[in-house]
């Protein structure tokens, strides 16, 4: 059967360009893999989130707020817009067991149908009973009957575990500012019932509404109203996607969503590429073939599709391995590193995109194919059964340049005229090298950038020994007269609302602290050291960037009485973890507030005091050296990603160079053997062939810096909302990045130059094939 | 004293589990500045002898000495080098660089060793200086084959080997052709070897080498050469 022959054929000619097509192989596979890979991250992470928040019938905004009246409430609900409202009390509350974690807690009743937990097992049964976070009893060993010691109200309270669950709201369970990435062993929620609080603190009480609004409503108008109504007693509004769970999530689908629309672009450009200069070699060096093809009457149609079959089972096969390979490489090995708590391990794959990759795939393998083809078809089956007509030479620009061209050497002027006559295999390197690059060079700078965050706040910024939270009842001037043995900085850290310039509202991180405290060193952008501003307020860049303001602005702070106060931002400093507004206790205290710490920072001159930190008056202290290891073991999972990134650089660095190089060689092979034969050393002929991939890697080189501080930023920005991650591209990183790929180059060229050596000179001058 | 000195010269390939003597443990010896012509059938081993004297072969037994130099015991690097200073290649398909103008093909050799002719002169020699500037593809095959030899004698070799040099040229060019090499070799005085399967040229050398399967099958010396011209083919 002719079809049948023709297969046969094809096989037989892929088998003789082995090392091509399975390059254009690897090409698909990759192209594929990524965009799949990085599609399956964020649809799993979307629909996992979505079913999450429709299964607990997530809030869209919660109302913090200072004890609500039923008057209140009633109000809230009968705002414009507002669908249902529900209060509760949520607090952070120390547990007894081991490494002091804290867990949150929330009050549920019979009647609460916003943000309930997703029971995994059991359920809240008796009055004392709990349901806690499934992840953290995990972590920590708890099951169902076990019982969990809680600081509520300052007084050790047990609750009997009768469920498992996990929350919406902690799909991202980070407790503050000084957690980058969720430790189930550190943190986690529970849930409690409203009457079993109430008897801990002898009456019913709650400090959070939650709302869910009708369809449509207009959220910021039920904020607005919701301020005027509360006044005073309300504290601030947090809406869905502005707490650090949901916000995480957010960026995270966010990010990988902008990734896999850029990222893969040049996996298929290098595909296309590959193809091209195989497919055009291939048909090329079959023109007699062809010739004989159209001369036993096969249709241009049959030999069209029979050349363009040779990419589409490349491209189809990549694919379909891709579409096996992405999602579980990236799904199966990154999520858990995200540290999300989803409903299940499910991983999703975006189909549609899929379809579309494979498509883009079969473009850049069958269509490239096929354009290669048809410029050959074109000729009449005599001409093509004629001999190929010479490649010609072709003066190049260089010449015109006499003084230049006439002192270059002849191997030399050999090499400029090749690789300016195969601009194609020339652009098929740089971009791959650029692609190398890039990526080694992506990842070098996350890893620096992160690896910085540490030491930024832990080393540069702060300078204390122990951050000691006080108890509610110590004040300032209780502090002063203690005399602790050491340098001690009070703080007052708050959650405050703000409303920026353009009237939207949030709730910002309120640091107010004493100028010049020698704990504190503040820099900027630059690294130097700057002071609070006196008579107005500093905040961090990143937060200046989320409020879209600048210095000069004003924003409007609430104070404790209700009211809104505007306060000039006068400075901007750079923070690379816990983004936020600071200002002297003296402006706090002008704003007509009272400066009241929440924390010490301490430098003790000798030991930490035991007594004072036993007291009462401590709720809890830390480190700076443990919060500091604390970051830098969260933030590992960048790593995997700098690994995966350099990985796939390196692939992509091999089969362009590899297959550049092997085209380059066997297109001139006669030339080569010639030049051997006339008494050229192998040195010289293989620096011959491998210059020009030296010429592609230094230009590749060259041109993936910008790309990989393009790629680093698009995955530092996505990353945290508290983390601001400039990438700096230092001379060490360019310098390591272009070593490692000058190191795949050379391995390449060695792997080559070995091929190149086996090649038998007399056989190839016998005839001219 | 013989300028090159076979002593039972062996090649064997193997192909398939088949031994082939390309060159069966032949022995002879050629002067210095003679030009001769190695005859015989396809098939008959005379590339092989042409490779081995020029160093792009080994033998697998005996001794091959070139001006006192046992070249059969050389290493790959060593032979290159012998190559590049003492060898003149001539194809029978020319094996010009493409990419490299008719000047530069002949500078191009000359590049690479010690003591070379003006590249200039030597394509005026062959009669090409209208063409320095052109590519392989604008000219002739005659002219590609006077390309060839202008390459091969600019630099300055002691011996020129030239493999079927006519076999790819009509028989008017081909005269040209190698009365352009005998004369060349005569008046520097090269050692010059010629490989043919076509009888008649053999008139024009001092010796003539017959081959075949291997073997050396006789070895005539003529005392008076035909001019190259006057051979009818
Ligand atoms: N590289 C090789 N591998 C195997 N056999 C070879 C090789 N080169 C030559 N031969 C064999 O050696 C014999 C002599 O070849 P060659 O010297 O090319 O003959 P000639 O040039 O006289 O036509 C032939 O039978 C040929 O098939
Ligand atoms: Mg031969």
């Amino acid at each position: 059967m002719v079809v049948h022959s023709l297969f046969t054929k094809s096989i037989r000619d892929m088998r003789k360009s082995k090392v091509q097509f399975i390059s254009i192989f690897i090409m698909a596979v990759l192209s594929v893999t990524i965009v799949t890979g990085l599609d399956s991250m964020w649809k799993t992470i979307g629909e996992q989130t979505d079913i999450m928040y429709a299964a607990s019938e997530i809030s869209d905004m919660w109302v913090n707020i200072s004890n609500p009246s039923e008057k209140e409430l009633w109000s809230i609900s009968r705002t414009k817009g507002v669908e249902l409202a529900e209060k509760r009390f949520v607090i952070n509350a120390l547990t007894g067991l081991e490494g002091r974690p804290t867990l949150k807690i929330y009050t549920i009743s019979r009647s609460s149908r916003l943000d309930r937990p997703i029971i995994q097992q059991g359920g809240l049964k008796s009055r004392g009973g709990a349901i806690i976070d499934s992840s953290f009893a995990k972590e920590h060993g708890l099951k169902i009957n076990d019982t969990i010691e809680l600081k509520v109200n300052g007084r050790w309270t047990g609750f009997k575990i009768e469920g498992l669950a996990m929350s919406s709201e902690h799909i991202y369970s980070v407790k503050g500012t000084t957690t980058i990435i969720p430790d189930p062993q550190k943190y986690g929620f529970i849930i409690i019932s409203e009457d079993m609080l109430k008897s801990i603190y002898g009456q019913k009480i709650y400090n959070q509404v939650c709302i869910k609004l009708s369809a449509g409503a207009d959220a910021a108008a039920v904020e607005a109203e919701i301020d005027k109504v509360l006044g005073d007693n309300l504290i601030g509004i947090v809406k869905r996607g502005e707490d650090s769970s949901t916000n995480n999530v957010w960026s995270n689908i966010s990010q990988f969503r902008t990734l896999a629309a850029i990222f893969p672009l040049m996996f298929f450009i290098v595909t296309a590429l590959i193809t091209q200069s195989t497919m055009l070699r291939l048909v090329e060096n079959q023109r007699g073939q062809i010739g004989i093809l159209k001369a036993l009457g096969y249709t241009k149609g049959r030999i069209l599709w029979h050349y363009t079959s040779y990419g589409m089972y490349m491209g189809l096969l990549g694919a379909i391995v891709g579409l096996l390979l992405g999602p579980n490489l990236f799904g199966r090995v990154l999520i858990p590193w995200l540290k999300l708590t989803l409903a299940d391990d499910r991983i999703l794959v975006n189909y549609t995109n899929f379809i579309f990759s494979l498509i883009l795939i079969l473009i850049c393998t069958g269509g490239i194919s096929l354009y290669a083809c048809l410029r050959l078809l074109r000729d009449s089956p005599s001409m093509l059964l004629r001999d190929k007509p010479p490649k010609e030479g072709k003066h190049i620009f260089l010449e015109a340049l006499p003084k230049l061209w006439n002192r270059m050497r002849f191997s030399r002027k050999l090499i400029a005229r090749n690789t300016l006559r195969n601009k194609l295999r020339m652009a098929m390197s740089i971009i791959g090298i650029t692609g190398c690059t890039g990526l080694v060079v992506a990842a070098l700078t996350l890893t620096v950038m992160v690896n910085g965050i540490a030491g930024h706040a832990y080393e540069t910024t702060y300078k204390y020994d122990q951050k000691i939270l006080l108890d509610e009842k110590v004040d300032s001037r209780f502090i002063r007269n203690i005399r602790l043995d050491g340098t001690v900085t009070q703080i007052a850290e708050t959650a405050a609302a703000v409303i920026s310039p353009d009237g939207s509202r949030t709730m910002k991180m309120l640091s107010v602290f004493p100028q010049d405290s020698p704990l504190i060193r503040l820099t900027d952008m630059d690294g130097n050291l700057v002071r609070l501003a006196e008579d107005g307020i500093t905040i961090t860049r990143k937060l200046a960037e989320t409020l879209k303001v600048k210095a000069g602005d004003s924003i409007q702070i609430k104070r404790t009485d209700g009211s809104y106060v505007y306060a000039p931002i006068r400075q901007i400093i750079y923070m690379a973890t816990g983004q936020g507004i600071f200002m002297t206790d003296e402006y706090y205290e002008s704003m007509g507030e009272t400066f009241k710490p929440t924390a010490i920072l301490v430098k003790w001159n000798n030991k930490p005091d035991r007594a004072f930190l036993q007291s009462d008056n401590v709720d809890e202290y830390v480190d700076r050296v443990s919060q500091m290891k604390d970051v830098k073991a969260s933030t590992r999972v960048v790593y995997i990603a700098a690994v995966l990134l350099i990985f796939m650089g390196g692939i992509l660095a091999f089969v362009v160079l590899y297959n550049s190089s092997m085209l380059n060689f066997s297109e001139r092979i006669r030339d080569l053997t010639t030049l051997k034969v006339l008494g050229f050393y192998q040195k010289e002929i293989r620096s011959l062939v491998l210059t020009e991939n030296i010429l592609s890697v230094i230009s590749g080189s060259i041109l993936g810096v910008p790309v990989g501080k393009v790629i680093a930023d698009i995955i530092a920005r996505g990353l945290d909302d508290q983390m601001d991650l400039v990438s700096r591209i230092s001379f060490q990183t360019v310098a390591v990045s272009g070593a490692i790929t000058l190191v795949f180059a050379l391995i390449i060229n060695g792997i080559a130059a070995r091929k190149m050596k086996n090649i038998d000179m007399l056989e190839s001058l016998k005839s001219v094939e | 004293m013989d300028f090159i000195r076979f002593e039972n010269v062996e090649r064997e390939y193997h192909v398939g589990g088949h031994v082939i003597k390309a060159v069966d443990g032949i022995s002879f010896g050629i002067r210095k500045g003679t030009v001769n012509v190695v005859l015989g059938q396809s098939g008959a081993g005379k590339t092989t002898v042409l490779n081995l004297i020029g160093g792009m072969d080994s033998p697998t037994k005996g001794r091959i000495i070139v001006d006192g130099q046992e070249i059969s015991s050389m290493s790959e690097y060593e032979l290159t080098t012998f190559r590049r200073n003492k060898i003149g290649f001539v194809f029978q398909f020319y094996n010009l660089v493409p990419n490299l103008t008719v000047l530069e093909n002949v500078q191009l050799a000359k590049e690479i060793c010690s003591d070379p002719l003006d590249s200039k002169e030597m394509l005026i020699k062959v009669g090409l200086e209208h063409r320095l500037d052109n590519f392989p593809s604008q000219i002739s095959g005659g002219e590609q084959q006077r390309v060839s030899i202008a390459r091969a004698l600019a630099k300055n070799p002691q011996i020129v080997l030239c493999d079927e040099p006519t076999g790819a040229l009509d028989s008017v060019t081909g005269r040209k052709v190698l009365r352009l090499i005998c004369d060349a070799a005569y008046s520097m005085g090269k050692t010059v070897i010629i490989v043919t399967h076509n009888a008649m040229i053999a008139h024009m050398a001092d010796t003539v080498i017959h081959m075949k399967d291997g073997k050396i099958a006789g070895i005539e010396y003529n005392d008076e050469q035909m001019d190259a011209e006057a051979i009818v083919w």
